[in-house]
């Protein structure tokens, strides 16, 4: 029998199946291209924990699987192991992400006592303490470095992010070579800087240019070969090589186009995922913070995962051609693209319902950009 | 301590049930998951430690229309799948002889 609040969208999950929430708005340090702060649609505050634990009751009740704790940083809240617990009593796995800095054997020893973690993410964006703490503060790198062996050694799954940028752009091969050899984690992520939150006030010094970008997709295709597809990437340079590979090849070749080309088809998070911020307002994820669905705790959130006009508008905008967007008039690759991240097409255009031009392979091969 | 013929759902599991009647079991301990169909949600439901696979069964059937012949060993094969992957477990009666001599 049909649920009788079914709504139009076929792929939709029943109710959120992960929830990423920003535990705090706090941090200890100030990255000059964070996406978090100098975002002038969010309120930086935080829920005291037992607003978190009410709202982790009402995540059970709806069968929610994982919970990703991001900030700010996590670590600077003291309640964290009781935020913890509230998820472990409420039968959820969870993922925390860091900057590492924060990360004592005591509270290690706690995470791995849960038996509930995915794994605690570190940010690492050099080899060496002048390259990350070039963005990240005088430091950084040392206690990063430090959380990442202080988490190996209680056993708990340390997973790194490296976010490229301008200073670490051509520090890709010792990076590589810290993580996967000397630090033997299994494998790492790769982002890049975005312009979101901070990163808009440091553009100039910290998003790559065409030519860096070349570098970077060059390098970490190179190196996944070398280390046998331990590095991955959802988002940035890695993710775009590869992609705008496929799309060369399919354009070259007279393919059809790819089943998700040719509309607004990414993201797909929206139907599995939603995002809670640090005051409580729920949206639909980190990267869309200004698109304010309703509040924990006094709005349900089974309500308003399947009957946000807002949200339910934002999943339909995979049924949007490319072709209605001036932007991409005349493109040949407009089969093959999938206008790719809203939260950038937004703060870019001002448009979430929009192609982000930062992922448009046309525009970086008239810029002068080539495909390796 | 015997086990009985009750089957048990193992409290620590998640049933995460979709729009389609289909359903996840999720284990948080083991970060395992198993999908099944409408007539699994069903079974699952009613895996309570106080019915016996006999009785859950004869629900089944009720509930039902196109339940197979063969309801009785198939139920029971995907009972003893779950309980062989720690979804499910039985309820155990106490056969200790308490008197003392």
């Amino acid at each position: 029998m049909k649920d009788k609040t079914e709504p139009v969208i076929s792929m939709l999950m029943r109710t959120p199946r992960t929830v990423d929430i920003e535990i705090t708005a706090r941090c200890n340090l100030r990255c000059r291209y964070c996406y978090f702060f100098n975002n002038p649609a969010v309120v930086y505050r935080d829920l005291p924990a037992d607003e978190w634990l009410k709202f982790f009751d009402e995540l059970e009740s709806l069968g929610v699987m994982n919970v990703t704790m991001a900030g700010g940083e996590p670590f600077i809240r003291d309640d964290l192991p009781a935020l913890l617990e509230g998820l472990v009593r409420n039968r959820m796995r969870f993922s925390l992400l860091s900057n590492g800095a924060l990360i004592d054997d005591e509270i290690a020893a706690f995470i791995a006592s849960t038996r509930r973690c995915e794994y605690v993410q570190v940010s690492v964006d050099g080899s060496c303490a002048q390259t990350h703490d070039s963005c990240r503060g005088k430091g950084s790198f040392d206690r990063a470095i430090r959380g990442i062996r202080t988490l190996q050694r209680h056993r708990v799954n340390a997973a790194v992010r490296v976010t490229i940028h301008r200073n670490n752009v051509n520090d890709l091969e010792n990076i590589a070579h810290l993580l996967l050899e000397e630090l033997d984690l299994p494998g790492f992520s790769t982002n890049s800087a975005g312009y979101l939150g901070t990163c808009r006030l440091n553009a100039a010094d910290v998003l790559l240019n065409r030519q860096e970008r070349q570098v970077a997709m060059a390098t970490l295709l190179r190196l996944t070969q070398k280390y046998n597809g331990r590095i991955s990437a959802s988002a940035g340079p890695l993710s775009e090589g590869r992609m705008w590979r496929r799309m060369q090849e399919a354009w070259a070749q007279g393919a059809p186009a790819f089943p998700n080309g040719g509309r607004l088809t990414a993201c797909g998070c929206p139907s599995s995922k939603i995002a809670v911020r640090a005051d409580g307002a729920i949206v639909p994820c980190n990267m869309l913070a200004h698109m304010e669905l309703g509040r924990i705790n006094q709005d349900r959130l089974l309500e308003v995962w399947q009957h946000s006009s807002a949200l339910n508008q934002l999943r339909r905008r995979h049924t949007t051609p490319l072709t209605e967007f001036e932007f991409c008039a005349g493109c040949s690759y407009t089969p093959y693209c999938t206008g790719n991240c809203p939260g950038l097409a937004y703060t870019l255009t001002g448009k979430v319902d929009h192609p982000s031009p930062d992922a448009c392979l046309r525009r970086f091969l008239e810029e002068g950009g080539t495909i390796v | 301590m015997n086990r009985t013929d009750r089957p048990i759902a193992n409290p620590i599991v998640v049933l995460r049930e979709e729009f389609d009647d289909w359903a996840v079991l999720f284990n948080p301990d083991t970060a395992a998951a198993v999908g099944i169909n409408p007539v699994g949600v069903a079974i699952w439901k009613r895996m309570d430690g106080k019915r016996s696979l006999k009785e859950i069964v004869l629900e089944i059937k009720t509930s039902f229309e196109d339940a197979p012949e063969a309801a009785l060993e198939e139920i029971t094969a995907f009972v003893d799948k779950l309980a062989e992957h720690g979804y499910v477990g039985y309820e155990l009666k106490d056969d200790t002889d308490h008197r003392t001599i």
